[in-house]
């Protein structure tokens, strides 16, 4: 039942915002055109780890690179993190990698 | 800077899962994957969020009633974050060098000059439907979304090719834009087609999406088109053509976008695969789009379901559906036909006589026999998604 009052909720929600398109942001002059992006705004969960994996993980791309992948276990964040270091060359030491998996793990993950 | 568009609205779901829970009462795989703020950012209307920056945006599947997509609707996918944010054509170039007896620099005007020519062309991200796929697959958690059915007009890119002349011994075209990352170390996002390939007459460089120049997110000023491929070689803000006499060597043509060297383009659900080659034609696929997924519909009451079919490159020959989970089949009348690279539109009457749950499947067919598997096939990355889609329409 509660999930059919969400889906009206969501119904309503999605056709009224629907209707709002942006042209905030968009900038047209002469020959030249420019954007403004969004901020991203992301809070990691509160728990040991998040100030490392906060710092680290958004020199490249923004925090939802973590937030909206499914849940994995430990190793396969690790090999995640190793791919960022040894692929796209993270400067994140052995140690930090080792706490930014245990925290991802235990917050967007699964298992210990 | 404004963080309005991502920061201030409420988290929720979107309406299929919703209504998918409602009908099932279990919670599917895919819930965590799709739990999606819808977000606006410059030119582009509520779309749905996957990562901020670079932007990864997903169109909401009801954009898809319309056989064209509105270019403010259309999904969005980079892959490094200093995406360009401000272009000014007046020392905008397009450059052409390499193996070529003559590099040219074209301004836009210059661009304008070769001959336009245009198509309606079915844009589709390798990832799409990255979210379905069991056991689950690291990267962009898209749904359906990240597709799209666009008019694209530009110019040929054989006909920039010639005028530069390609030398003997040319071996690959080269693709670069104006995106960078944020760290030297982050390989160049850069795309290479085999010459034979790039040479093809329907491969252009294009500066229009249905009628208008391109969203900067879309990749204003022009973009590479290369219709029936998937979405990963369509170079975006494109800048740097360049003809080559080795193979590339690049991450994202060596390591990345890669599928397993078998016909089906799959392993065992878990499995890696022994050799791989890059990602091309898309695979066929067939969505419902109207009514959604988990809709409530009365019984007695004639509808017609509608959604859309496409593959890579090849028409529709058929598209059948089935009301009862798979046991029969019947063919759906096809809408009004845009070409090969188009993708078409399906339409099924149907006057549900009972209530109860009904399982609705659609399948297609393109004009060289290729089709749908029933079950997913899997592969390691999470690309060419094109198993037969289950929805669940609830008539009381
Ligand atoms: C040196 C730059 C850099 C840093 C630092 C970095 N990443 Fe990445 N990351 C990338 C690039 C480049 C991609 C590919 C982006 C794309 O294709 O959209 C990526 C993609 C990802 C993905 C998607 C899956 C994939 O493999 O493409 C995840 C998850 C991810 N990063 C997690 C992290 C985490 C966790 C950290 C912190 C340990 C981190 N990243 C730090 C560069 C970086």
């Amino acid at each position: 039942m509660k999930f059919i009052i969400l889906l009206f909720i969501s119904a309503a929600l999605f056709f009224t915002s629907a209707a709002l398109a942006g042209d905030q942001g968009f900038v047209k002059e002469g020959s030249k055109r420019s954007i403004t992006l969004p901020a991203p705004n992301i809070t990691l969960k509160e728990g040991p780890g998040r100030d490392v994996t906060s710092s680290y993980c958004r020199i490249c791309h923004s925090l939802d690179y973590i937030t909206t992948q499914q849940k994995f276990t430990k190793a396969k964040w690790m090999a995640v993190v190793t791919k960022m270091i040894k692929v796209y060359g993270a400067p994140i030491s052995g140690e930090n990698a080792k706490i930014i998996a245990d925290y991802i793990t235990t917050h967007y993950g699964i298992g210990g | 800077m404004e963080s309005k568009g991502v920061s201030r609205r409420d988290f929720i779901k979107t309406v299929g899962i919703t209504t998918a829970l409602a009908a099932t009462g279990t919670i599917p795989p895919v819930l965590y994957a799709s739990e999606r703020r819808l977000v606006t950012f410059p030119e582009k209307t509520e779309l749905l969020l996957l990562t901020s920056s670079p932007p990864q945006l997903e169109t909401p599947l009801k954009y898809f009633r319309e056989l064209v997509t509105p270019n403010e609707a259309l999904f969005v996918r980079w892959h490094l974050s200093n995406i360009p944010t401000s272009v000014d054509l007046d020392s905008w170039r397009l450059v052409i060098h390499g193996n070529v007896d003559k590099p040219i620099s074209l301004s836009m005007d210059e661009l304008k000059k070769f001959e336009k020519v245009g198509y309606t062309a079915v844009i589709q991200c390798a990832g799409n439907g990255r979210s379905f796929f069991e056991p689950p697959i690291f990267g962009g958690q898209w749904m359906n979304g990240a597709m799209g059915n666009v008019t694209w007009g530009g110019v040929r890119l054989k006909d920039l090719l010639k005028s530069a002349g390609i030398k003997s011994g040319s071996m690959e075209v080269v693709f670069k834009g104006l995106d960078k990352a944020a760290l030297p170390t982050v390989p160049g996002f850069l795309k290479s087609l085999p010459l034979d390939k790039a040479l093809e007459d329907d491969i252009i460089v294009a500066y229009e999406m249905n009628g208008s120049e391109l969203p900067m997110l879309n990749g204003f000023p022009v973009r590479l088109v290369v219709p029936g491929w998937y979405a990963t070689y369509w170079v975006k803000s494109l800048s740097d053509i360049e003809v080559t006499d080795k193979p590339s060597e690049n991450f994202w043509m060596k390591t990345a976008y890669r599928i397993p060297d078998d016909p089906c383009g799959c392993v065992e659900p878990g499995g890696a695969p022994k050799k791989t080659v890059p990602i091309n034609r898309m695979t066929t696929r067939s969505l419902l789009i109207n009514p959604e997924d988990g809709s409530r519909l009365k019984s007695g009451q004639s509808i017609e379901l509608m959604g859309v079919a496409f593959s890579g490159g090849y028409s529709i020959r058929e598209v059948l559906v089935s009301i009862d989970g798979g046991m029969n089949w019947s063919p759906a009348r096809l809408g009004k036909d845009l070409g090969r690279y188009s993708w078409i539109q399906w339409f099924y009457p149907w006057q549900p006589a009972k209530p109860g749950n009904y399982q609705v499947m659609v399948r297609a067919t393109n004009s060289i026999g290729e089709s749908q598997p029933l079950d997913g096939l899997w592969n390691s990355s999470g690309y060419l998604l094109n198993k037969i889609e289950k929805y669940n329409l609830i008539v009381a």
